[in-house]
């Protein structure tokens, strides 16, 4: 094997580029934000390429005497000279003779057609149908990403994807693992969503170059940049349930090569909702101080970006009268607390050859360290995690730009310490310490001969402190018949180290007894799927039509057995099988002018072995409906925006155990959730009326056994549904470029 | 109540349809599709303006209106403030230093 290494990597040695001149540029729209997918082509050939998420472009072989049309569906196109010199600036015009259709059509969520995994932008115009709030609630207009509620106390709201828990997708900021470790269970809620300016989500197993940890996908968030944001961005927002927001953001160019961004969110939640009348708050009452400062620099070869990032949030919640300061243990309440705290330093380095293109070094890295302090009733909570991240990235070609490389090395280390105390039923004090060092080693082909057929072939080498070798294989191919119909496979393995109490909220809040039976090893999964996306013209507007099908298994995978005992949660290593299987079906099409219509089926089979016996896994549907009406006006002055969201039945864990009346049934009822929003442009931003879940609905009952929260039967991890009714909200956003 | 509410759904329609237009036609300095798509984007939040479409050729901007909320004098000020010379009405020199480059005199020279 070893031996094979080498000799791919022999092979990819940098052949010399013969002085073919290059261009760099990056696209946007008269907002500024960039056109994400825009075509750069020398006129009168077929050397082009296409934008990346940042707008950025490069394209090689370029003769001085060379045109470039830049083209975007819905702006006008646009012809230049080149210019070696510098950056290019291009900015396109939207085409006002075909706006009225493109404002709605230009969907503001699109699959990247180039791209060899199945990705689809969220862009910050799809950001905006869902002015709330936070990450996890950014995915509540797109389909492929499922939010509900964790449990009736934290309020924490979890994402779902190929019919898995969240914790299995590799969530980054700007390419850099973020939403992980200890981070991933709340970690989503603490990213404001006013700070981002697009998602990337790419469904199936992800590229070697980001990790080993993705398994059924990877979501990449775009914080503003420096470069290109608003010079100043004030929202302030208000809810129903009392929740107060205020979010601005500042960007100044320091001079021609530096600039930088402040972004700061600040919330507040003082007032307690129980709109179920069982004596405790739906959700919890929080403080929450958000802050990142970021620079960047932008020489002619080098490219540099810094950041800082500091967050402190503290929560209230469980029953009624519970306050910030309360004490758990000696409170004769049973409360819910969460301080947390996160320090964060991240950055970029990235170099460029200006007479080879192709081939450029870039180096990410991070260091952060955060803390948590609280619990539930007389369970109590403390953990901390320190992490160190870098990935040094190289990228060539092997004789000319069809056959491209990325190899480099990586470093993760990750310092984890976990302590859970429980003082109801019995005394139960267990810690987790583990020092993770894993230095990782990759090389990832990709095959472009031509804009129809990319094959992109990954291998990494993890060298795990703990667990031994990580061997990761991925493997992506895209297929374009015709402009209409492609088709794309995937395949590839995953790895991840559990962590058995921070993403169990059921233990914290619930007297169930924690058993666990051995020590947890590492996750392992495999995934592989497909996917279909067709464009047709009806009526001279397109339908798109995206089918995808996934399968992931686990060869092993730490399980969270609800099922064995209602009064127990049982831990332990897979004994017997795990997969999930999830097939989806997407549509778009503009019914009526302006009037833009998204639906989606998604069916999901997840089952594994609890309690001795294959079962489907609790709390997830079988079969969902989607469906998004977004209407908009010319220049988005008047928008609006109506989400649907039918889950089916769901298994509940068995509690036949339980006493009589403690019982819960096998299945939850199915349900219907619908958000809407209407929003009013204007020249120096708008303002929005929104409301989420507005046709109230609530699960009864979802805590077990309320009136006694330290009796035996007390559960609240038993959520199925909507916890908390409908929220009625507005705010207003300003901007001054 | 269901018949109410349609009614007067009924009758904001007809109220909306019937709402009187006027159109003016005013010539600009306009002289790239970024100028266009800038004014047109301005007009369309401003007060009492239905639709503008700009006519690159003849630099005229074709404004519908609604009387009873702005004037032709009005709109030419507006256009004024964004930075562009309006019939008679001379563009406001700070917007108009702010246009980006190719909005400016004297781009596009080499084109014409």
């Amino acid at each position: 094997m070893n031996k094979l290494y080498v000799a791919v990597i022999l092979l990819a040695i940098p052949t010399v580029g013969l002085g073919q001149k290059t261009i760099r540029g990056i696209v946007t729209n008269m907002a500024n934000e960039p056109l994400y997918g825009a075509t750069v082509q020398i006129a009168g050939t077929s050397n082009g390429t296409i934008a990346d998420v940042s707008g950025n472009f490069e394209l090689q072989n370029v003769d001085p005497k060379d045109k470039i049309v830049i083209s975007y569906i819905g702006y006008q196109s646009d012809t230049l000279e080149v210019q070696f010199t510098s950056i290019m600036n291009i900015v396109l015009n939207e085409d006002s003779e075909k706006l009225d259709e493109v404002v709605v059509k230009g969907h503001s969520s699109t699959i990247d057609e180039l791209q060899p995994m199945l990705n689809e932008l969220i862009s910050e115009r799809e950001l905006l149908k869902a002015a709330c709030c936070n990450l996890s609630e950014s995915f509540e207009t797109n389909a492929s990403v499922d939010v509900s509620f964790a449990d009736a106390i934290t309020g924490a709201k979890t994402i779902m994807m190929l019919g898995l828990d969240g914790r299995y997708v590799l969530i980054s900021r700007e390419g850099i693992p973020h939403v992980r470790g200890l981070n991933s269970r709340y970690g989503l809620t603490y990213v404001p969503g006013t700070w981002i300016q697009s998602i990337d989500v790419g469904k199936g197993a992800g590229t070697v170059i980001n990790g080993f940890e993705s398994m059924t996908g990877q979501i990449n968030v775009e914080f503003k940049k420096p470069e290109n944001s608003e010079k100043w961005y004030l929202n302030a927002y208000a809810n129903s349930f009392g929740r107060v927001e205020l979010n601005a953001s500042h960007t100044t160019k320091i001079s021609e090569k530096w600039s930088t961004a402040i972004l700061l969110n600040s919330q507040y939640l003082g007032s307690e909702n129980d709109g179920n009348d069982d004596g405790f708050m739906d959700i919890p009452k929080s403080r929450m101080l958000n802050f990142l400062n970021r620079y960047k620099y932008q020489g002619d070869r080098l490219e540099s970006q810094i950041g800082i990032q500091y967050m402190k949030v503290n929560l209230a919640g469980g029953q009624l009268g519970f306050n910030f300061g309360d004490d758990l243990l000696s409170s004769s309440l049973y409360g819910y607390k969460n301080d947390e705290q996160r320090f964060e330093v991240f950055g970029k380095i990235g170099m460029v050859f200006p007479h080879r293109p192709y081939q450029s070094w870039g180096f990410q890295y991070s260091l952060s360290r955060q803390e948590f302090n609280g619990g539930a009733g007389k369970r109590l909570y403390k953990g901390n995690e320190i992490t160190a991240y870098g990935n040094l990235i190289y990228q060539n070609i092997i004789g000319n730009t069809s056959h491209q490389y990325k190899t480099g090395v990586s470093f993760l280390y990750d310092g984890f310490n976990e302590h859970f105390i429980s003082q109801l039923n019995r005394y139960i004090d267990s810690t987790f310490t583990r020092n993770e060092s894993i230095p990782g080693i990759f090389y990832e082909y990709n095959y472009m001969p031509n804009d129809d057929l990319t094959l992109v072939a990954g291998i990494r080498t993890d060298f795990h402190n703990l667990y031994g070798i990580y061997f990761t294989p991925r493997l992506h191919l895209r297929y374009a018949f015709n402009e209409h119909f492609t088709i794309r496979a995937s395949t590839g393995k995953g790895y991840r180290t559990p962590n058995a109490i921070m993403e169990n909220s059921q233990i914290l809040v619930s007297s169930r007894r924690l058993v666990i039976k051995e020590v947890p090893t590492p996750e392992i999964a495999w995934n592989l799927g497909g996917s279909v996306v067709t464009h047709l013209d009806i009526n001279h507007k397109p339908l798109s039509i995206v089918a995808d099908y996934f399968h992931t298994f686990f060869e092993n995978q730490l399980i969270y057995d609800q099922d064995q005992s209602s009064s127990a949660l049982v831990i332990y290593n897979l004994d017997g099988i795990s997969f999930a299987h999830s097939f989806q079906v997407e549509t778009q099409y503009e019914i009526y002018k302006n009037l833009n219509l998204k639906a989606a089926y998604k069916f999901y089979n997840v089952q594994m072995t609890t309690n001795g016996k294959l079962q489907q896994v609790p709390f997830i549907s079988r079969d969902r409906f989607f469906l998004n009406l977004a209407y908009a006006t010319k220049f988005e002055k008047w928008k609006a925006d109506l989400t649907w969201n039918w889950n089916g039945k769901k298994r509940l864990p068995d509690t036949s155990d339980s006493p009589e009346g403690f019982q819960r049934s096998d299945f939850s009822p199915d349900f219907s959730l619908v958000n809407a929003q209407l929003s009013r442009g204007f020249r120096w931003g708008s303002i929005y009326l929104g409301g989420e879940n507005i046709l109230n609905f609530k699960q009864n009952h979802p805590i077990v056994d309320p009136e006694n929260p330290f009796g035996d039967n007390f559960d609240a991890s038993m959520v199925w549904g909507s916890v908390a009714g409908r929220g009625i909200y507005a705010g207003i956003r300003y901007k001054i470029k | 109540m269901k018949k109410l509410a349609i009614g007067i759904f009924l009758i904001m329609i007809s109220y909306v349809v019937k709402a009187q237009v006027e159109k003016v036609d005013i010539k600009t300095s306009a002289i790239c599709d970024m100028c266009k798509s800038t004014i047109e984007r301005d007009l369309a939040f401003e007060k009492g303006v239905k639709f503008s479409n700009l006519d690159l050729d003849t630099k005229v901007i074709t404004v519908e209106f609604n009387p009873k909320k702005t004037d032709a004098d009005r709109i030419r000020k507006r256009i004024t403030k964004i930075g562009y010379n309006a019939d008679s009405m001379k563009r406001d020199l700070k917007a108009y230093e702010k246009l980006p480059a190719c909005c400016k005199d004297g781009a596009h020279r080499d084109e014409h």
